[in-house]
């Protein structure tokens, strides 16, 4: 794929020649070798600034999409952060982002290693959360174009004014400091749902002090929002089962209804990231840091703008984890509302399964010490036997959800214990983006895109024919292919397969 | 009331594809023409190219950082903000004074009913800023 747009798209005032393409930019290539079918390593030795060997899990197939863009050169530039320990991993849903590559695992020793906010991305805690209903497809059909437009007027986007915005929050620092629990208070969460949350819904070293006016006024009014990008509720149907006993422990079978929910912090969380990179760009030099991309910014974990990051990101995790309970709360209205009370439980027939992050770094213990684990588009994939792995999920793994492209298939993974030691318990979190916006936009308008999903059976409620065409299935990897990856190297089993019968983008 | 400028200084851009993320090149004849056409091309992403006539009292926006490509850097960001909470994106700049760290502009914009959050921000990833003779260039790429 071309990296350059060969055609300026807008000439100067004073009529003077259109400025020349500049030379695409060089694809660097490494010295690699493949270890097995589904992981390549790249050594220590491909750069002299390497601290620690890079490693890629992909198939053939991927390992040649992989090489295509700079996502290597920015891997490798992640093996020369200090502090970093064991290897720098690649998804195989990995694909170029701006610093660290997305679908991007690097760990960095607590004691003497850094924190970087762009290892964490823009959008801190974006993150799925699984509801399972009792209730089988089959039998409420001809209910389910009248769910997905409850659902979509229930549930706002967060971008319009008045009735668009979220839920009003009260008390912010609270909702920043206590996250799920602050919702439990106000009545808009159950006490089993925090039970099935990352880390019960509360980064426990959340400072909301350290979230700037700034990215609170961002935040105001979006809680309970799904935003806009690739962000979206669906509504599927469990399409098929590969692993009954591990289905079972997580309450899925064959044609039961689920509602599947990605997003994350919102702009509170973009705002936070955009505070601390600039913030720490401007003291790198003075901890004698120096890295070849300035979006790798970074500080010490234990310096005092390390700590300030760390205390910010949680509290931005805990809004994020907030976030998908409040939409969890307006599904269970319109649930209410279409089937009654759902045996009387209080969730409205609409159980959390778990909730899970793909963009955040947490301090965990590894077998090399404590470890600061960065994971950016990388979902954390704990095994059957790790004490963080919640209880009703014990012996089987913690529950890993894998967002396919919108109208195609999501996946229903359980973390394995090799996983701890493969990848610092990580795996991937969606289909990986193959083609940029403009590109999808030019294969397919969104109107056709919106009929093609309409001709399968997917009602589709989305505000823009733009955002239709720029998110379809065809600017995205083979989510089947990805999966397969992860699933052959150990680093998550296959559970379930989802189908989307109904789609809310914000 | 403060009139917008008429005509907008020789300065041009354009948009380049990246698989996730979208990247900016910006020429003008110096830095002040770079910051005015970035916050332009800024626009019209967020507008998705509607054209759009300023309306309304100008605000003056003011950022400070500790060099020229930061400088850049968050001053996008400004833009970004303001468009996100007062759901008004600016449209027209005058560039009131810049320096390597520091920049003011008088900014003309319209209201928008939906804040427009598709992107989330600049970034410092491959970041460039060049000044010769023949004026200054600029490369930013955006989180969208």
């Amino acid at each position: 794929m071309s990296r350059r747009n060969p055609k300026p798209q807008k000439f100067d005032a004073a009529g003077k020649p259109p400025r020349p393409p500049r030379p695409p930019r060089t694809i660097v290539r490494y010295p690699s070798e493949r270890l097995t079918p589904w992981l390549v390593e790249i050594p220590k030795s491909a750069r002299a600034d390497m601290l620690v060997p890079a490693r890629v899990y992909a198939d053939e197939a991927l390992w040649e999409r992989a090489i295509g863009d700079r996502t290597l050169e920015q891997l490798v530039n992640v093996a020369t952060m200090p502090g970093i320990t064991g290897h720098a991993f690649a998804m195989p849903d990995a694909h170029e982002g701006y610093g660290f590559p997305v679908g991007g695992v690097a760990a960095f020793r607590a004691e003497d290693g850094v924190i970087s906010p762009g290892g964490v991305g823009y959008d801190i805690n974006c993150g799925v959360r699984l509801l399972a209903s009792e209730i089988q497809v089959e039998e409420v059909r001809d209910r389910i174009e009248p769910l997905v437009h409850d659902l979509s007027r229930t549930i706002p986007s967060g971008m319009g004014r008045g009735s668009g915005r979220g839920v009003v929050v009260e008390d912010m620092d609270r909702l920043l400091g206590e996250g799920c629990r602050y919702l439990l208070d106000q009545g808009l969460a159950l006490p089993a749902d925090l039970e099935t949350t990352e880390a019960g819904g509360a980064l426990p070293r959340a400072d909301p002090g350290k979230v700037s006016d700034r990215a609170r006024e961002r935040g105001q009014g979006q809680l309970g929002t799904i935003g806009s990008g690739n962000h979206f509720v669906e509504v599927q149907r469990v399409e098929r089962i590969f692993d009954p006993s591990a289905a079972a422990a997580l309450g899925l079978r064959e044609g039961q209804l689920t509602i599947l929910i990605h997003t994350g912090s919102r702009g509170l969380g973009h705002q936070v990231c955009t505070d601390y990179v600039r913030s720490m760009d401007a003291v790198m030099a003075r901890h004698g840091i120096q890295l070849p991309d300035r979006e790798l910014a970074c500080a010490p974990f234990h310096s005092k703008e390390g700590q300030a990051y760390f205390g910010a990101m949680c509290a931005a995790a805990n809004f994020a984890f907030a976030n998908r309970q409040a939409i969890t709360h307006s599904a269970r209205q319109v649930f209410r509302r279409a089937f009654g009370d759902g045996g009387g439980n209080g969730d409205g027939g609409l159980r959390l399964v778990y909730d899970v992050a793909h963009n955040m770094a947490k301090l965990e213990e590894h077998e090399e010490g404590p470890l600061l684990v960065h994971r950016k588009g990388a979902t954390r994939a704990f095994g059957p036997s790790n004490a963080e792995t919640p209880e009703a999920y014990r012996g089987v793994g913690q529950p890993v959800f894998i967002p396919g492209s919108m109208g195609t298939a999501s996946w229903v993974l359980v973390g394995t214990d090799e996983a701890f030691g493969r990848s610092f318990g990580s795996t991937c979190h969606g289909a990986g983006r193959a083609m940029s916006r403009t590109a999808a936009k030019k294969v397919k308008p969104g109107q056709e895109v919106r009929k093609d999903l309409e001709d399968l059976g997917i009602v589709v409620r989305c505000a823009g024919a733009g955002e239709l065409a720029e998110e379809a299935p065809h600017a995205y990897k083979d989510v089947d292919n990805v999966v397969e990856v992860v699933h052959q190297a150990g680093l998550a089993r296959k559970v379930a397969r989802l189908v989307p019968i109904g789609v809310i983008k914000g | 009331m403060t009139r917008p400028p008429v005509s907008e200084p020789p300065a041009t851009h354009r948009w380049v594809d990246h698989t996730s993320e979208v990247e900016l090149e910006v020429w003008a004849p110096d830095f002040a023409g770079v910051l005015a056409e970035a916050a332009r091309a800024l626009a019209g992403l967020l507008l998705r190219n509607r054209d759009a006539e300023p309306e309304g009292e100008p605000r003056v926006l003011e950022v400070e950082s500790h060099d020229r490509e930061a400088l850049l850097v968050d001053w996008l960001n400004e833009v970004l903000f303001v468009a996100e909470t007062r759901m008004w994106v600016p449209v027209r700049f005058e560039v009131l004074d810049a320096s390597a760290t520091h920049a003011r502009v008088r900014t003309w914009g319209v209201p928008v009913d939906e804040a427009p959050s598709m992107v989330k921000a600049a970034t410092f990833h491959g970041l460039e800023v060049r000044e010769g003779a023949d004026g200054c260039e600029a490369e930013v790429i955006f989180d969208v």
